[in-house]
């Protein structure tokens, strides 16, 4: 049976084609409509957050953080609502991580404030004695890139359908929408009026320069998307 | 010229040895870097706070990771390829232009796919998931590069002698359509520079699935992207080099076979046990778990095979420092193929997951397993590409004590670790209260760290030996007649 | 009769099956080799006899 195979490479090659794609049929499809129904309160990303979140992208956070609460008693206590799939909706890639040299960010915008970010990226030990963390500076001085953000929400937008300038429900009963610029200069605009209200709690001098001259810092965006996860 | 007998042409092989070495070299430089960098936070700004962008732990972990598996093992699977693939098939690639064409485009396609990898992934530009860490424009690069692979292979099994493809030869199509399907689709992705009508960077993309959705074939893909690039063709490499060098037939054919398709069948199955307690179905992470479990008995029988293989012939074990390399490689292949399993098992994933005791799961199959059959590899071709005998023996062996040792402090403190921080990170006082900061759960791994970063760096240390080992063999040892190379690698004092 | 209980019969059903495929195929493999109706241990050779001057175990002009 098998040893025929042997002789004959072609046949050979569909067979063992056939074998390993066999599992992926059976494990991976069934799920794909079911897994991206967003839950009540699931927002997309702002253009200011989308930029923030390509930061975090491009330094590897999620080398060390994950952003996934498993349903134990212990996670739940120290991280906040276990994770559930419709959370996860917009987020094109996920960011779950695989390692946890740091703790889980998934809902650090609930415990976290702008500040704390500030210094914690400025100075790791300084705000944990002890942290392994590294500092990010140059964050402070790079410019984020918003023209690769607002690209990225036009594309989700057209091709995913991803719903922005549209009413959804959040879990309080009330209705929030999430804008999409209808031009870049528009959506400049935006990023910097987001980036105003961020910048006017932070303390580094540098960074609220830049702010006013129009140009948004990379941890600036970095901190809209870490106090955007809850 | 003319009347010359025919001869294996190791042309491309020769290539991909030297880039096997180099990328060896780099990518556990990192590891090491990265491993210092854990146990002593100043290491990330060693090159000044100016470069620290570049030097910093996160930047560099995806450029070891890729280092070493697309670099240094991808290498080794080729340069095994361009050899053990004539050989088996006794076709020689100097009986084709075409073939010897496509086998040098390969090599020069490939390093222009590393050169921009680096230099990628160096300025941050990543999609994030792991070990698909690349943007389309390489993305479509990695394609050409492995469609050149698989038309090689074709080409060379077109041209044939032997009827029967050899065991090795089944595990190289294998890992070549297994990367193939997972990678294409794992990549699925819109280039948003031309989706959103020109703006932003040219470079960047977003992943056609999102969520749970992602992580269901970002783990599908990473899973089997070990099986197929640090398993499948490693066996490959085991199957003829052990064999070859020690001058025995494989135990059993037959196991073989049943190994071969045993494992083809059960692996693609076990890439939800990296999703156990996650948002994805219920149903999958029990599959993931019980298709790992029985993952065990394919991946066995191959290694039993290997063992059952020295029968009798122990002695060789005790005398050849490449045996020796062979033999604890095929038993860190059960070690690693048990250890897996045990950490599929959804309780034991509970406190695993996340911590250090998976790093240490991965390094003790990679550098036991992977890395020591590559070099074995290499060691066995050495002689038999540049017609001299290895350099020395003493230095082989002297390699293998050292790379050894740094693999179990590697492995050990890493388990310790690992298995602390999760029961640390579980532990309750007596008001059901958590008992432990996070950060304290950082703090007591530190020595551990360190342990760890002195056995990587024992083992880079044998990457040295090894390289230099090499270098001698290739441009100063004794030369070697024909008659020398039918079994047993003549080796130098 | 439920979804539910019909995937656990075909799941039962399905081991079975791929159970007894793969210990009759063990037995085939075997027991073939014993009756000498194919030497299945010979193809080892390819690697042992490997150089471009030896002869391949199976020429690939020769039909089977």
């Amino acid at each position: 049976m098998f040893h025929w195979l042997e002789k004959h490479p072609f046949f050979f090659a569909v067979a063992v084609f056939v074998t390993i794609a066999f599992a992926g049929l059976i494990e991976i499809l069934p799920n794909f409509a079911e897994a991206s129904r967003p839950v009540i309160g699931t927002k997309p990303y702002s253009t200011l957050e989308l930029a923030g979140r390509h930061v975090y992208i491009k330094n590897s956070c999620n080398a060390c953080h994950s952003q996934l609460v498993r349903p134990f008693k212990s996670e739940t206590d120290r991280y906040g609502h276990y994770s559930l799939s419709g959370e996860y909706a917009y987020d094109r890639p996920f960011l779950w991580g695989s390692k946890r040299t740091g703790p889980d960010l998934m809902r650090v915008g609930n415990y976290r404030t702008t500040d704390w970010h500030e210094n914690h990226m400025k100075d790791p030990s300084g705000v944990v004695p002890g942290s392994i963390m590294p500092a990010y500076t140059w964050m402070f001085k790079n410019t984020a890139d918003i023209d690769t953000a607002y690209a990225e929400q036009i594309t989700v937008n057209k091709v995913f359908n991803t719903p922005y300038n549209q009413e959804l429900p959040m879990a309080d009963g009330t209705k929030a929408t999430v804008k999409m610029a209808a031009t870049l200069d528009e959506a400049h605009a935006d990023a910097l009026a987001e980036a105003k209200v961020i910048a006017a709690d932070m303390k580094d001098q540098d960074v609220k320069d830049a702010v006013e001259a129009g140009q948004i810092p990379e941890i600036v965006a970095l901190i809209a998307y870490l106090n955007s996860l809850k | 010229m003319e009347n010359r007998p025919l001869e294996y042409d190791y042309t491309v092989a020769k290539m991909f040895m030297l880039t096997t070495v180099l990328l060896g070299i780099v990518g556990m430089l990192v590891g090491v870097i990265l491993a210092w960098e854990m146990a002593f936070p100043a290491v990330n700004t060693i090159a000044g706070s100016g470069l620290a962008e570049y030097t910093n732990f996160s930047r560099l972990r995806p450029l070891h990771t890729d280092a070493v598996i697309f670099g240094f093992t991808l290498s080794g699977i080729w340069s095994t390829w361009y050899y053990v693939g004539q050989r088996v098939l006794k076709v020689s690639m100097a009986e084709s232009k075409f073939l010897m064409f496509l086998g040098k485009l390969h090599f020069g396609l490939y390093l222009l796919v590393v050169v921009s990898v680096v230099v990628s992934l160096l300025l941050g530009v990543t999609t994030s998931k792991e070990y698909a860490e690349f943007e389309w424009p390489i993305d479509i690069a990695v394609v050409v590069v492995w469609v050149t692979w698989g038309m090689s292979i074709f080409g060379l099994i077109g041209i044939r002698r032997e009827k029967s493809l050899y065991i090795s030869i089944w595990y190289y199509i294998a890992t070549f359509l297994g990367i193939a399907m997972l990678y294409l689709f794992n990549n699925m992705e819109i280039p948003t520079f031309f989706a959103s009508g020109g703006i932003g960077a040219w470079y960047h993309s977003v992943s056609m699935y999102s969520g749970t959705n992602d992580a269901l074939v970002q783990w599908w893909y990473g899973h089997n992207a070990v099986a197929f690039g640090f398993t499948v063709p490693i066996v490959a490499m085991i199957y003829y080099f052990l064999p070859k060098e020690s001058g025995q037939a494989v135990y059993s054919y037959k196991l073989s076979l049943l190994a071969f398709w045993g494992l083809m069948f059960v692996y693609l199955w076990a890439g939800g046990h990296h999703l156990i307690y996650s948002t994805v179905p219920d149903w999958m992470q029990t599959m993931g778990s019980v298709f790992s479990v029985v993952l065990i008995l394919p991946s066995w029988g191959s290694a039993i095979n290997m063992l059952l293989t020295m029968k009798g012939e122990w002695q060789q074990v005790a005398a050849s420092p490449l045996i020796k390399f062979m033999i604890l490689a095929s038993t860190f292949y059960m070690f690693s193929t048990l250890e897996g399993p045990i950490q599929a098992i959804k309780s034991v994933n509970a406190l695993a997951h996340f911590t250090d005791w998976i790093v240490g799961h991965v390094h003790d199959g990679v550098l036991g397993w992977v890395a020591f059959m590559i070099m074995a590899s290499l060691f066995h071709m050495a002689p038999r590409v540049f017609k001299r005998e290895i350099y020395s023996k003493s230095l082989m062996n002297t390699q293998f004590w050292i790379q050894t040792l740094g693999v179990v402090l590697y492995f050990t403190s890493m388990w310790i670790a690992g298995i602390t921080q999760g029961m640390m990170w579980r532990a309750h006082d007596e008001f059901g209260n958590l008992a432990y900061s996070f950060i304290d759960t950082v703090a007591v791994l530190h020595p551990y760290f360190t342990i760890r970063a002195v056995g990587g760096t024992l083992y880079f240390l044998g990457m040295f030996l090894f390289a230099f080992n090499m270098y001698k063999t290739m441009t100063s040892s004794r030369r070697v007649e024909e008659s020398e190379l039918q079994n047993a690698s003549p080796m130098g004092a | 009769m439920n979804i539910g209980t019909i995937q656990a019969y075909a799941y039962f059903f399905f081991v079975a099956f791929l159970v007894i495929v793969l210990y009759s195929y063990i037995y085939h493999l075997y027991s073939s080799q014993r009756k000498g109706k194919r030497d299945y241990e010979k193809y080892s050779n390819i690697a042992l006899n490997d150089d471009i001057t030896d002869q391949p175990v199976e020429d690939i002009s020769k039909n089977d």
